[in-house]
This record gives structure tokens, C-alpha cells and sequence, in this order.
């Protein structure tokens, strides 16, 4: 066998060109169900683990995918907005808490770099999340921010510096401006979304929406060229050399205010972290009424939808594999076979100079074995490999 | 010695038939085959190999009857007892000079590659002159320097008999005069038989015994040589 093997590992090396075809072919063979295994159950496992730990969602009615991946992975905007009078409603209750989420604005992308999705939420969402600040301190301001991990590399942002927020609609002229965030804290990594996240006060979120602003006092200012005319005493028409973004300072921060019933204000999603057992069950009785409109959803039960999509994605890839499988094997039976009339000669020899059949055979056998070993090990390194990087990207391209 | 007693040998569809009533070859001697194209030299040489079977008769190599053995024991019989040259060497290309030589102890599970046999082929290439190009692919040899490797994988085992089939059939005559003459000495230095089939007559003076051929074939078909 050891002769053998020797032999067949020097044949291989001379046709090396022929071998590493044989070889590559045959890693991708392998590699590709392996991956696609490997990949999905990284991703079953993620989402799961993701799904278990958030207990209750509330949303506005619609679909419940979405909602459930708008409040664990901050993506899929829902079609309808909830209000702050269902966190009110669940929190006077006492049956939960309910931690609000507004995720609808993304910060201002740098050249090569996408802005991240910016989540107005409560300080209970970070000791729910058990996310903990590694660099700076947790927010406390109106128009703080602290910065995922993974955002304040890619953006190379540190605590003391800002952050843009990206207007929705660049045509809208009554609407969002965009608002310069100080970030104050950076989070330690939690190897989830929150990673890739710009966490805010809900009511940081509202100012950008349009609904809480301040005022800068044009008729103050020090600088004459912001103001365009002075019609009449109280009217001020500003000039475009007036900032086209808000901050919020220490200065101006007391000028800011919200209009309208804080009830009405929207949410995108809430988190409800029931008070027991008992308690969930009430809340998933109070919003299983077709009269609602408002939804609670059991994120695993949302996820066990989504993944038995994803199982019959799985199946299909199968059925790809099994094929391309099938088609390799019948190329390296091809291969094999003319190899073999190529080297009769050499069998012949091998023949004459006393060697057995089956030991001509057993070269040959080894040739393959050798060639499939390598195959399947390069295969598995690939595979593991990518299941270190896919599990994210996968992530990020289905959400 | 190598004895051979009214041994007979058919070609499957019977147009061939060789027939040899009595031919003997001396140990430690040797001996030249000549004769037409076609007249089955080389069916000889395979039939004493054990090769090929004959249809009957009697082939006795030293203590050996040959065409008592199996398909197992004649290979084993011509692994350790039998060196082989061909006429276009037949040289393994994916091996280097040494690991051809080697080749028999690779083949056989009864034979493996010892130290003594690593130092009895580094010894043969010596002898030859091709020790120096040991680790060379034979792509890059010469065709005189590739028949001196498969002359020295052929006297390995230390055979008691060396079977040559034309193997100065690609050489020009100065080369071929020097592989007969290198022939000659490593049988003669190791004792052994050899038997050679050559087209060429001016190799005949080198050799103890010339056996002409043509009186053995019955009948003949192009392309058995």
C-alpha cells in the first residue's frame, strides 16, 4: 500500500496539471454542500439563539417576517408604524416592559463606507441586550449616540466625535434634517446586529424625524448674513447660509421641544419583555383580537416560518450538489478511464516486470483516494472558513 | 540454465504457431536470438519470462519448471528471477533515475525498497556511469543513458537470467555496440543468463551462443516479432 501510495503520489506530481484539475473540481464538488450545511446551520443557530432572546415583539399590523426582523436585525422597515401609547399601555400595566424601537433613518454614508441604521430606543434595550459600553460612557442627552463595534471601526469613529444622520427624502424640504450626533460611547462587541448599529434615545429619533426641534434664534445671531429679511417684527425670513442640519448643544439644548401628544409619537417596533409566564399570555391575548391594530408576535414562531424557507432553499441546493456531484464523478470517471488507455504502456510494464492486476488497479485506486483526501480536506478548510465570514454576510444580504 | 522440451505456443486464432522441440541455454552464459521479423523472438523471451503460457511443452529456468506455475508464482518467478530490457526501455516518466531502478521493489508486496537495495542500485548506476544523474527525471536522459537505467533496474534483484528484447533497436551503432558490451559485463559480473533477440548480425561476435530462429516458426503473421 505505502508503495503504492508513493507511486501514485509521484504520478501525480508529473501530471500536476491534471491532478489539480481532478482536484479542484472535486474540492468544489465537496465544498459546495458542505458549505451550504455548514453555512445554514451557523445561520439556523444565529437567528435562533437571536429569536429566543427577544420575548414578545409589538407592531403595527402586517407582516409578521418583517416586523420580526425590523425589531431583532434593525432591517425590513414595517409598512405601518406603532405608537408610544402601547409602551405606555404595556408599562402602566405592569405585565412588562416594554422597550420602544424607532428604526427608520441610517447615518450619512462616507465615501466607500454605507451609513449605519440608526435605533432610537430606551436605556432598558442595553441591560435587556446586556450590551455594555467598552469605550466612553452610556448616553444620557438628547442627541447622544453610542456606536456598534463593528460601525465604529468601519467608520473609524471614536467617543467626542459626531455622526450625520441621513435624510429619508432628499425632497422633502419641510422634512428631516439631517442631525449631528455626538457620540459618546462605544459598545463592546456582542457578536449580533447591535454590532453593525448607531444607538440613540427614541427622542433623538423623533428630533430627526421632524416631530421635536429647537430653535436657533436667527434674530440673535451674531452672524447678520443668516438672516435674509426681517419682514416684520415677528416674522424672520433665514437665509441658505443657515446650517442645514440640527445639533443639539449644551447651548441650544433647552430650546427643544416636541408638538403635538407624546402618545401619538411613532415607534417602528417594541420589544416586550413580559413580567411572567402569565403575563405573556395576557399580552398575547390582548393583541390577538382581529379589532387590533397592533400585533404581538413570538419571535421563535416567526423564525421557525422564515427557516422552513430557508430548509427548502436548502433542499434545492441539495438537489444542485447531488447534480453537480454526479456530473464530476462522470468527468472523473472519463478522466480515469483515459488516463488508464494513455498509460496502458506503463501498466504493461509494470505488468511484464511482475506486478499483479490488482496492484496495477490499487495504483490506480490510490491515485483517486489520494486525489479525494486532498479534495475533501481542502474542501472542509474552505468550508470552515467561510462559515467563520458567510454566517454575516448571509445575514446582512437576506436582511 | 534454461532448458526447453517441445514447448508449443498458439496465438488465439491460430495464425501463429510456434513450435520449439529442444533448445538449451548454458547458466551464466550468453546467448543471441536472431531472426525474421515476425518469427516470435519476443514470444520466446515472454514464454520463458512466464509472460506467456505456453500450449504445452516444457520451460525449466534453474530449478524452476515454468509452465507448472500459476499467474501469482510466475510473476513472483519473474520478479526475483528474470531482468528484463526492452527495446524502447519503458521507463516510468513520472520516476526519477533512481526510483526507476527501484521500480521492482515497488511493485511485489514480497519485495520492498531495503537500505541494501537503495545501495545496490546507487552501485548499478555507478557502474554505468549514471549515479551522478540519480535524481534526474529520465525525460531528460539521453536514449543511450535510458537504456543503462532500465539495464541497471533489470539486474536489481540480482536475476539469474537477463532477458534483452532488441534493446540496441533505437541506438546508433556506437551506442548499441556499448549497451552489448554493458550487457555483457554486469551478467557476466552477477552471473546470470543472458538472452538477447537483435536484428543486428554485427552484435553476434559478442555473444558464447547465436540461435537462429526462423526453423521454430510454423507459420507467421505480420506484427509478432
Amino acid at each position: 500500500m505505502k508503495n503504492a501510495l508513493y507511486l501514485a503520489w509521484k504520478s501525480l506530481l508529473w501530471h500536476r496539471g491534471r491532478s489539480l484539475t481532478i482536484l479542484l473540481s472535486l474540492a468544489i464538488t465537496i465544498w459546495l454542500p458542505v458549505t451550504v450545511r455548514l453555512v445554514l446551520d451557523q445561520f439556523r443557530r444565529e437567528i435562533s439563539l437571536r429569536a429566543n432572546a427577544t420575548p414578545l415583539i409589538l407592531g403595527a399590523k402586517g407582516s409578521r417576517i418583517d416586523l420580526a426582523l425590523h425589531a431583532m436585525y434593525f432591517s425590513a422597515t414595517p409598512p405601518a408604524d406603532t405608537t408610544m401609547a402601547e409602551v405606555e399601555s404595556i408599562n402602566d400595566s405592569s405585565l412588562g416592559i416594554a422597550i420602544p424601537l424607532h428604526v427608520r433613518y441610517r447615518t450619512q454614508s462616507r465615501p466607500g463606507i454605507d451609513g449605519a441604521m440608526i435605533v432610537g430606543t430606551a436605556p432598558e434595550y442595553f441591560e435587556f441586550r446586556k450590551l455594555e459600553v467598552a469605550d466612553g460612557r452610556m448616553m444620557t442627552l438628547l442627541g447622544e449616540c453610542l456606536v456598534g463595534c463593528n460601525v465604529a471601526a468601519r467608520m473609524k469613529v471614536r467617543p467626542d466625535d459626531s455622526l450625520l444622520s441621513a435624510p429619508r427624502n432628499a425632497f422633502n424640504l419641510a422634512g428631516d434634517y439631517p442631525l449631528k450626533m455626538n457620540v459618546v460611547g462605544i459598545l463592546a462587541p456582542s457578536h449580533s446586529p447591535d454590532d453593525d448599529a448607531v444607538f440613540t434615545d427614541v427622542r433623538t429619533t423623533w428630533v430627526i424625524d421632524g416631530i421635536g426641534h429647537g430653535h436657533q434664534e436667527l434674530n440673535t445671531q451674531t452672524d447678520p448674513q443668516l438672516l435674509l429679511k426681517n419682514a416684520a417684527k415677528d416674522t424672520i425670513i433665514a437665509s441658505a447660509a443657515v446650517l442645514p442640519y440640527t445639533e443639539i448643544t449644551a447651548a441650544n439644548i433647552d430650546s427643544f421641544h416636541f408638538h403635538g401628544d407624546p402618545a401619538t409619537f411613532p415607534l417602528t417596533a417594541i420589544i416586550v419583555v413580559p413580567a411572567s409566564e402569565k403575563a405573556r399570555t395576557q399580552i398575547l391575548g390582548r393583541y390577538a383580537s382581529s379589532q387590533s391594530t397592533s400585533q404581538c408576535l413570538k419571535p421563535p414562531d416567526v423564525i421557525d416560518e422564515l427557516l422552513s424557507i430557508v430548509f427548502r432553499i436548502e433542499q434545492l441546493a441539495w438537489v444542485c450538489s447531488f447534480a453537480a456531484g454526479i456530473v464530476t464523478l462522470l468527468l472523473l470517471g472519463l478522466v480515469v478511464n483515459l488516463s488508464m488507455r494513455l498509460r496502458a504502456a506503463e501498466m504493461l510494464t509494470m505488468f511484464r516486470l511482475g506486478c499483479s492486476r490488482r496492484t496495477i488497479a490499487m495504483l490506480h485506486v490510490s491515485e483517486i483516494a489520494i486525489l479525494l483526501l486532498s479534495a475533501s480536506v481542502i474542501a472542509a478548510g474552505a468550508a470552515l472558513v467561510m462559515r467563520q465570514f458567510s454566517a454575516d454576510v448571509l445575514q446582512s444580504q437576506l436582511f | 540454465m534454461i532448458s526447453i522440451d517441445e514447448l508449443t505456443f498458439t496465438y488465439g486464432d491460430g495464425s501463429f504457431r510456434l513450435r520449439i522441440p529442444r533448445l538449451t541455454l548454458e547458466a551464466g552464459r550468453s546467448a543471441v536470438i536472431v531472426g525474421p521479423s515476425g518469427s516470435g523472438k519476443t514470444t520466446l523471451l515472454h514464454l520463458i519470462a512466464g509472460i506467456l503460457h505456453g500450449a504445452g511443452g516444457n520451460i525449466t529456468v534453474g530449478d524452476t519448471q515454468v509452465h507448472r506455475l500459476n499467474d501469482k508464482e510466475r510473476r513472483l518467478f519473474r520478479l526475483q528471477n528474470v531482468g528484463l530490457v526492452f527495446q524502447d526501455f519503458q521507463l516510468i516518466d513520472y520516476l526519477n533515475v533512481m526510483d526507476n531502478v527501484l521500480l521492482p521493489c515497488r511493485i511485489h508486496p514480497s519485495v520492498s525498497v531495503t537500505s541494501e537495495l537503495r545501495d545496490r542500485a546507487e552501485a548499478l548506476l555507478n557502474s554505468v556511469r549514471m549515479a551522478e544523474f540519480r535524481r534526474r527525471s529520465v525525460t531528460r536522459l539521453s536514449q543511450g543513458e535510458r537504456q543503462r537505467v532500465a539495464i541497471c533496474r533489470a539486474l536489481l534483484l540480482s536475476p539469474q537470467i537477463v532477458l534483452a528484447d532488441e534493446p540496441t533497436g533505437n541506438l546508433d551503432p556506437e551506442n548499441a555496440d556499448k549497451i552489448v558490451r554493458l550487457l555483457l559485463a554486469e551478467t557476466t559480473r552477477s552471473g546470470a543468463t543472458l538472452v538477447m533477440v537483435t536484428h543486428d548480425h554485427s552484435l553476434l561476435p559478442h555473444f558464447d551462443q547465436v540461435i537462429p530462429f526462423a526453423p521454430f516458426l510454423e507459420r507467421t503473421v505480420e506484427g509478432h516479432a
